[in-house]
């Protein structure tokens, strides 16, 4: 991919391979400049900012001093001899070591290179040994930014991204706040999945010296210092070592053994130094936010470190409560991410940290479990407790053991001095142990593990009866297992569209090349088609393999679009709908050539949307619906307009949807048979619903969804300004009928939740609610009718479409 | 077996039987071996030879001990593989039951040490994304060895679900 040489304020200069490539400031992006047509284009790489080398001496410096320190304290014979050195002796020392440091920091600098563009994310470091570390967008957990102290005043961060368990995670020091804002939003962009592109990523607010907060930023809970100082002064960690310090210096100052006070003192106090830093500076205005790219935790005093939370990657959760922090109704939320496991002791270095809310009220927590675990409801799961015989193994808390699950999580509690509840979501359960020492045996008692990848969460069942024991365990198989395939369905949106074949792929680059154009303007496909960029108006629409060549297909599409062409409105219909320019066939491949939509697909769009931006276009769907019914039509009557033998009246809306209907289930027939329980009584059920539908014949797209509607910023006269409005409908096709138009609502509400994007549910729950508030409480109860006939009309995807069969098998349930 | 070890369906396939005469080896050489380095060296170094021999004579009744449990050691192993999920149980003392779902296994290793390959024996150990998922099946089989490993894997990446 080339890009035309945009003129910079630096004359910058293909790189040799084996060369080094001149400093780039900070702020500009050098462009890729074609290199002659003999060579290869290379990629120009990017260096970090230049002060890096100053503010890793000065952190090598700090490192020193603090290293130093505790010695200089514990030895008053060091101190003695280096008071002998003169103070003159021991500045030449510090501020050569400051220049060591600073060297070495740009001599680290100096072979630092990295490539942050659309195609890759790679960093090249080393001065003897070069390493080159790669990563790929797909596997990014979590981008970071930290700023060190030192890096703050410079208005400076450090870029941090973690790749999950298996991959190594990357630093970036240092890169200046604007820039490493940017790529931290382009790169989570990309790892959710969206084809963003960098240039579309200007617009992310950069972090401040103290705050970092994006644009669309939701600050859901904030951390007060004074909750923070005052759970540090009531936790177990902190009270443990302070009384056995206090313990120390009574014992010292009874029996006047200063040595026991010092063995036992000094270490302590540091301990408590360093635990300190880690729960109260480490965690100063600890603030939990939502922003367009999932959750983020912004934290610290001197270090201020900005982590996002992968939410999908989590495996589970602990919260904790020391006895102390009741009165307060204070919890501490832990979480279990991949690949952070081994991080229980979070520090002061901008470590990502498994600590989601150090210290919370019940409603913080409930605010954050519900970003974190969405549509789990925890706190409803009834818990029960352990036998009687579980205090002869633990006395002092056995009333404490408690354990419950719901259809979406396990939880188990434990603990009197710190009382714990870990949740596990089924989905995430890795296995499932049972385990019996010999004097539980002989009390019939048992423990329950349910193992999740390392990390804070350990939900174990303990001391159950061992009969309970049992079925607890045999049945959270079952349950992750159950939940696993539901993962599974709804996780991979990419397994909707079938793999072209060979022979498809053959024949569809040939007909890209008779047209003049090529895959590199692929812009998007669904089921039956392809659609490649021709130049700004037009498109080129390559039917998939299969659309026999006597189809009548295209050619109605075409009559219907160029009808509504004719017969338009001066002031349009409301939405844009889509033209046929030319047909043809070649290769054996169905083609035809569109008018260009203006803006993008929905279902694109809606996956980088942030929630506000979202509804408002969500609205504006259902009026793009309503649009749609009121196109004029093509024929009178209830009628089937595209397919074999149509345009095809019907007498009643009934007899039009049971025809709609017998091609789709005499394929599924077998499916359905084995899938929905009572499927007879499900269709005799929705027909006789059918039945009761009393509506004058209006045009419906018959197919409603996401992917087959188009985005656009609205006209500027538009009130809500440039806000994202749904301005075209496209793809019609032989789902098209003179018919109810419910069945376009229904498609807008309900098809929605088969957008991969996180929200979705929620959002077709909230579009519903809409629909209500418009039509009446009546539109609910159809909409529920079509759902079940758009169950049976889609049942046929079973092997082809996993996903949605999954999905049509859920409304049949619904009855 | 109480009901709390029970196999879900069937009932528990046993290790090999040349692990018993493996398990036997080993516990003729391991305790006597590990309790006689400090017993040579109370007795060489401080010539406490009545030390030596009390730690020998421990031993000797730990060898007389495990080679009478070995049977019973031998009969806890079993290992059952269902549609979904493999069970794997054992231990005398402290019974263990785990389960692992095919979809969640991450690897599945066949190993074996020179003792066990000079009986004719290797251990397949699975791993899932979870450390503590301590599931191995020692004393299999080559060729059963080979088998479970295949299918497991096979099921394995039928059912993966990631994390």
């Amino acid at each position: 991919m080339s890009q035309p040489p945009v003129p910079t304020t630096q004359a910058s200069t293909t790189e040799a391979p084996a060369g080094v490539a001149p400093a780039t400031p900070a702020s500009s992006d050098a462009p890729v400049v074609p290199a002659p047509a003999d060579a290869p284009p290379v990629k120009q790489t990017e260096r970090p900012h230049p002060l890096t080398p100053f503010i890793r001496g000065w952190l090598v410096l700090v490192a020193v001093v603090v290293g130093f320190a505790p010695r200089l304290v514990d030895n008053p014979d060091e101190r003695a001899s280096l008071a002998r050195l003169g103070l003159g002796w021991i500045l030449l020392g510090v501020l050569v070591l400051c220049l060591a440091a600073a060297a070495a920091g740009y001599v680290s600098w100096r072979f630092t290179r990295f490539v942050i563009d659309d195609e890759e994310l790679r960093i090249e470091t080393g001065v003897l040994f070069k390493t080159s570390r790669k990563v790929a967008f797909e596997r990014i957990q979590s981008v970071d930014i930290i700023q060190p102290f030192a890096a703050r005043l410079f208005g400076l961060g450090e870029l941090r991204i973690e790749a999950g368990a298996g991959d190594s995670g990357l630093r970036l020091r240092y890169l200046s706040r604007t820039k490493a804002a940017r790529l931290r939003d382009y790169l989570l962009a990309r790892a959710h999945g969206s084809s963003a592109r960098l240039a579309d990523s200007e617009d992310a607010l950069a972090p401040d010296v103290l705050f970092d907060a994006g644009v669309a930023d939701t600050t859901l809970v904030t951390v007060s210092p004074q909750a923070l100082v005052g759970s540090f002064l009531t936790s177990t960690e902190f009270l443990v070592p302070l009384l056995v310090t206090v313990f120390f210096a009574v014992l010292a100052g009874v029996t006047g053994i200063g040595v026991v006070a010092l063995g036992g003192i000094v270490p302590m106090v540091f301990g408590v130094f360093s635990l300190v830093s880690r729960r109260v500076i480490a965690m100063f205005h600890f603030t939990l936010a939502e922003s367009s790219r999932g959750l983020r935790v912004t934290r610290g005093l001197t270090n201020l470190t900005s982590q996002s939370v992968p939410v999908d990657r989590i495996q589970g959760v602990r919260l904790c409560q020391p006895v102390l922090w009741k009165p307060f109704g204070w919890w501490r939320v832990d979480v279990d991410i991949v690949g952070y496991g081994a991080r229980d002791r979070e520090n002061n270095s901008g470590e990502a940290t498994s600590v989601l809310l150090p210290v919370a009220s019940p409603a913080q927590v409930r605010v954050a479990l519900s970003r974190v675990l969405p549509g789990f409801t925890v706190d409803q799961i009834p818990l029960q407790g352990v036998p009687r015989r579980a205090r002869w193994f633990r006395w002092f808390d056995w009333w404490t053991l408690r354990y419950g699950w719901d259809d979406r999580a396990i939880v188990t509690e434990h603990g009197l001095l710190v009382h714990e509840r870990h949740i596990v979501p089924h989905a995430k359960t890795q296995s499932v142990r049972i385990e019996q020492g010999p004097l539980q045996r002989r009390l019939g008692l048992a423990d329950v593990h349910v193992d999740t990848p390392k990390g804070p969460v350990h939900a174990v069942a303990r001391q159950l009866d061992a009969g309970a024991a049992r079925e607890l365990a045999l049945t959270q198989l079952d349950r992750a297992r159950a939940a696993r395939d539901a993962a599974a369905v709804t996780a991979d949106p990419a397994a909707e569209t079938r793999p072209e074949s060979p022979e498809e792929r053959a024949s569809a680059d040939a007909v890209l090349a008779e047209l003049g154009t090529d895959r590199d303007r692929f812009l998007g496909e669904g089921g039956e088609s392809q659609v490649f960029a021709l130049d700004d108006e037009r498109v080129l629409r390559l039917y998939r393999g299969g659309a026999a060549p006597g189809s009548p297909v295209v050619g109605q599409v075409r009559e219907l679009y160029g009808f509504w062409e004719r017969a338009r409105p001066a002031d349009g219909y409301g939405v844009e709908l889509p033209l046929v320019l030319d047909a043809g066939t070649s290769h054996g491949r169905v083609w035809t050539v569109d008018r260009r939509f203006v803006g993008g697909s929905l279902s694109s769009w809606l996956a980088t949307a942030p929630l506000a931006g979202r509804r408002a276009a969500l609205t504006s769907l259902l009026d793009a619906a309503e649009a749609v019914a009121r196109l004029p039509l093509p024929v009178p009557g209830f009628a089937r307009l595209v397919g074999e033998d149509a345009p095809r009246s019907y007498p009643t809306l009934v007899e039009l949807l049971h025809a709609m209907l017998e091609g789709p289930t005499s394929r599924s027939r077998d499916h359905l048979a084995r899938d929905v329980p009572d499927v007879g009584r499900v269709w005799d059920g929705l027909f006789r619903d059918l039945g009761q539908r009393v509506v004058a014949p209006a045009l419906v797209h018959g197919d409603f969804c996401a992917p087959n509607v188009y985005v656009s910023p609205g006209p500027e006269d538009n009130p809500e300004g440039g806000a994202p409005r749904v301005t075209g409908v496209g793809d019609f096709s032989p789902h098209t009928l003179q018919a109810d138009p419910l069945m376009d609502l229904t498609g807008a509400v309900a098809f929605l939740e088969l957008e991969p994007y996180e929200g979705a549910v929620a959002d077709s729950e909230w579009l519903l609610g809409v629909a209500v508030s418009r039509h009446g409480p009546e539109v609910a109860r159809w909409i529920g009718v079509y759902r079940r006939y758009f169950a049976f009309y889609f049942s046929d995807t079973a092997e082809v479409e996993p996903r949605t069969y999954a999905w049509c098998l859920r409304q049949l349930d619904r009855v | 077996m109480d009901d709390l070890f029970a196999p879900p369906t069937y009932a528990w396939q046993r290790l090999s039987p040349r692990w018993v005469s493996l398990r036997r080896l080993t516990t003729l050489l391991v305790a006597p071996l590990v309790l006689s380095v400090p017993a040579l060296v109370v007795g060489l170094a401080f010539d406490l030879w009545w030390l030596a021999g009390i730690l020998w004579g421990l031993a000797a009744v730990i060898v007389v001990v495990r080679w009478f449990l070995v049977r019973r050691t031998y009969r806890s192993w079993g290992y059952v593989e269902r549609e979904d999920d493999l069970y794997i149980t054992s231990g005398v003392l402290f019974r263990s039951l785990i389960a692992v779902p095919y979809g969640r296994m991450q690897l599945v290793e066949v190993a074996s040490g020179p003792l066990e390959r000079a009986f004719g024996l290797a251990t397949v150990t699975l791993k899932t994304a979870s450390a503590e998922t301590d599931a191995s099946i020692p004393g299999l089989d080559p060729a059963e060895a080979a088998r479970l490993r295949d299918r497991l894997t096979e099921l394995g990446e039928a059912q993966a679900s990631g994390l």
